[in-house]
């Protein structure tokens, strides 16, 4: 069941490299953080994690509404050109994420402890190796995206990545870090819509490529 | 005792960012940013002097808790923060009678301008303190994020559009590393849920995970370390995460630059040398050894082609502190007691000088209207009778000149490379810093002696020169005399590095 909801959220981040619309990735990062607060929720019920449904909670109300919208506004208040233009084509794009995610499972195989049967990861070893995959695409991202707010999406989505390991590992951290992480990133994420903004003000493009007289 | 000690450490800043948030006139606010600060040494001098006396405090049941190394850095931290306030009158004041603000007939784009500076940097500073008193290593995190958040504004304060580029630049690279640090913190948690309570917030207090650190899962520390390395590296600026650097300490107000320089600095090497206890205490000290010495190596070379070819003094000197943070992560990387403790009076003597240099090349920017060499035709020293000499003075000490003090911590790292058996690196480390010399002097030299270009006098502000002195006779002090308590303290803060 976890590990069925980890893949479709895996199939979502590939899904958000192979996009080419803003709008359209806002919404499949919408997607994507539903069904983690989903995964939040089924391993709360089934392993008494009382707490995390409040992680669940918060990841749905911020990441899969809050975020979403106020990113959708941004785009249309700024009145942007809704394609994305990569710097890497599509095919190839795909192609990258399937060898990290490759690479995902590689890595979450080290942690795999067959004697070890009351760990939680051996519970979740997909999902960690998903949590690994969707930490990899969206640093991937980050690096092949032109759009300012491509950049904050893939921000946000590798976040998600980091999320799912320390459910999967360790049924979440602490609550109060938890809470903090969640503050953090929401003051982030207002921070950089207000950058975001004033580079369109100042560059008339949301280009970040254009950002380039500072050298040496 | 306790209790208000560390309580009033975090209240300060934050009824100072409040206040001065409230406050309206420019007086007003420099006022309040002023008695904040200094309150706020007193407190951490009182913070200190505890910690010396009774050994490490903690409130809350272990939320809040500071050992030797946490009084250190929050000694620094407050003592960088008080220097910038007083400088930055001066410097604000400046920048009013240049017109660097766009100003409308009531004045108010300055007031709101100022607004920004008076109420973000205490928020920043708090950020900062919290680092390091959080004795719980995910609330590191936030805080260490948080102090990116807080200081985003601050370096895109003059609104340009290349100041936009360094905001934007540092946001976004600092966010990725510092997500890598959060990985890394996860794993760590989990390569320790097995052995203590993980339900409890306690499950990632530093204190209780150093006790039960031999007994993590190896493999995943290792992953674990590595991902710290990168994250809290990048905070601090470690090549090759180093880009965003001489971005922003050139496109900040020379004030948030310093406070970046020598204080944020600390602060995410604060962070990396909690989970090297953790690593070493688990992997025993070669694994991360290597590790740090390859990055420290990088980091200084890195520095050494941008030094010598720099165009802009104030680029100039964020390469000086990707070299700084470079030695000092080859002292905690040659290990033993004499790299811990060289690394620690490397921390405390770059935080000391670091400001004066910042001031130094502020006060010339703000003559010239300009940070580039070509512009300066030389002999500053005509026009700018303090600044000048100070300016070569703080070249020289920051470059680890005998009889400056960083010539004795630098001194002391390399005996540790020597003594543990890391010659290569410690020959190399020493090329390299010479290289860095040379090309330092030089443009320092020539952008300060020679022939009178006519420039009409400057150092007239009291606030700038006086600040400016003030911080260059404790250098000098420095130099000869490390009064007893502070040595103690950073002895004591080197035993909670090699994790005794």
């Amino acid at each position: 069941m976890i590990t069925l909801m980890a893949a479709f959220v895996l199939v979502l981040q590939i899904a958000m490299v192979g996009q080419r619309w803003l709008v359209t990735n806002i919404r499949v990062f919408a997607a994507q953080s539903f069904l983690l607060a989903g995964i939040a929720n089924t391993i709360a019920y089934f392993n008494h994690a009382p707490h995390l449904y409040i992680a669940a909670f918060l990841t749905l109300s911020l990441k899969a509404v809050l975020l979403p919208v106020v990113l959708e506004r941004l785009v249309k208040r700024i009145d942007i050109g809704q394609e994305i233009a990569p710097l890497v084509n599509v095919p190839l794009s795909l192609l990258i994420s399937g060898g990290l995610t490759t690479v995902g499972y590689v890595v979450a195989d080290s942690f795999h402890h067959p004697e070890d049967l009351v760990s939680p990861a051996s519970l979740g070893r997909n999902t960690l190796a998903v949590a690994i995959s969707l930490f990899l695409i969206g640093f991937y991202m980050m690096i092949t995206r032109r759009k300012a707010i491509m950049q904050v999406l893939a921000l946000l989505s590798l976040e998600n990545g980091l999320f799912l390991a320390a459910i999967s590992l360790t049924y979440g951290m602490p609550l109060i870090v938890e809470l903090g992480i969640f503050f953090d990133l929401l003051v982030a994420v207002m921070v950089l819509g207000i950058l975001v903004y004033r580079i369109k003000e100042t560059f008339d493009s949301m280009d970040v490529s254009k950002l380039s007289r500072l050298r040496g | 005792m306790a209790a208000v000690l560390l309580f009033g450490i975090l209240a300060v800043p934050v009824a100072a960012g409040a206040l001065a948030f409230r406050a309206r006139s420019r007086r007003a606010m420099e006022a309040i940013n002023l008695i904040g600060f200094a309150a706020l040494l007193l407190l951490a001098v009182a913070l200190a002097a505890q910690v010396l006396r009774a050994g490490s405090v903690s409130i809350w049941n272990g939320f809040l808790a500071a050992d030797s190394l946490s009084a250190l850095v929050v000694l620094l931290t407050a003592f960088v923060a008080l220097a910038c306030s007083i400088y930055a009158v001066g410097y604000f004041r400046d920048d009013e009678r240049n017109h660097v603000f766009e100003t409308d007939v009531l004045r108010r784009a300055t007031i709101s301008s100022l607004h920004q500076y008076y109420s973000l940097t205490p928020l920043f500073v708090f950020a900062m303190l919290l680092v390091a008193l959080a004795n719980n290593l995910g609330v590191m995190w936030i805080a260490i994020e948080a102090t990116t958040l807080a200081s985003v504004f601050l370096i895109s304060f003059y609104g340009r559009a290349t100041s936009i580029e360094a905001a934007w630049k540092y946001a976004i690279i600092g966010g990725v590393g510092l997500s890598m640090a959060l990985f890394g913190t996860i794993l760590t948690y989990y390569s320790a849920h097995h052995l203590v309570e993980t339900e409890t917030l306690a499950g990632l207090n530093w204190s209780v995970l150093v006790l039960n650190a031999p007994q993590f899962d190896k493999t995943t520390m290792k992953l674990a370390f590595i991902l710290i390395l990168l994250g809290y590296g990048t905070k601090a600026g470690i090549a090759p995460m180093h880009t965003w650097k001489p971005d922003a300490y050139s496109e900040a107000p020379v004030p948030v630059a310093a406070m970046l320089a020598a204080a944020v600095l600390n602060c995410a090497l604060y962070g990396l040398i909690r989970f090297y206890v953790l690593t070493t205490k688990c992997l025993g000290p070669p694994f991360a050894s290597h590790l740090l010495i390859i990055f420290g190596l990088l980091s200084v070379g890195v520095a050494v082609p941008f030094v010598l070819v720099q165009r802009s003094f104030r680029r100039l000197l964020a390469y000086s502190s990707i070299d700084h943070g470079g030695i000092m992560i080859l002292g905690l990387g040659f290990g033993g007691a004499l790299g811990a403790l060289g690394m620690l009076l490397h921390l405390t003597f770059h935080s000391i000088t670091k400001p004066l240099l910042f001031f130094c090349a502020g006060n010339v920017e703000q003559h010239l209207r300009s940070d580039l060499f070509r512009r300066a035709k030389g002999g500053i020293i005509h026009s700018m009778p303090v600044s000048g000499p100070i300016f070569l003075m703080a070249t020289l000490a920051v470059t680890g000149t005998p009889p400056f003090s960083m010539f004795q911590s630098e001194f002391t790292i390399l005996r540790a490379g020597f003594g543990g058996a890391n010659f290569f690196p410690a020959i190399l480390m020493i090329v390299l810093l010479v290289a860095i010399f040379i090309g330092f002097l030089v443009h320092i030299a020539k952008l300060v002696l020679g022939a009178d270009p006519g420039l009409p006098p400057a150092d007239s502000c009291p606030w700038k020169k006086y600040s400016l002195i003030g911080l260059a006779s404790v250098v000098v002090v420095l130099g000869f005399w490390l009064p007893g308590p502070l040595f103690e303290l950073i002895q004591d803060a080197a035993r909670v590095v090699r994790g005794e």
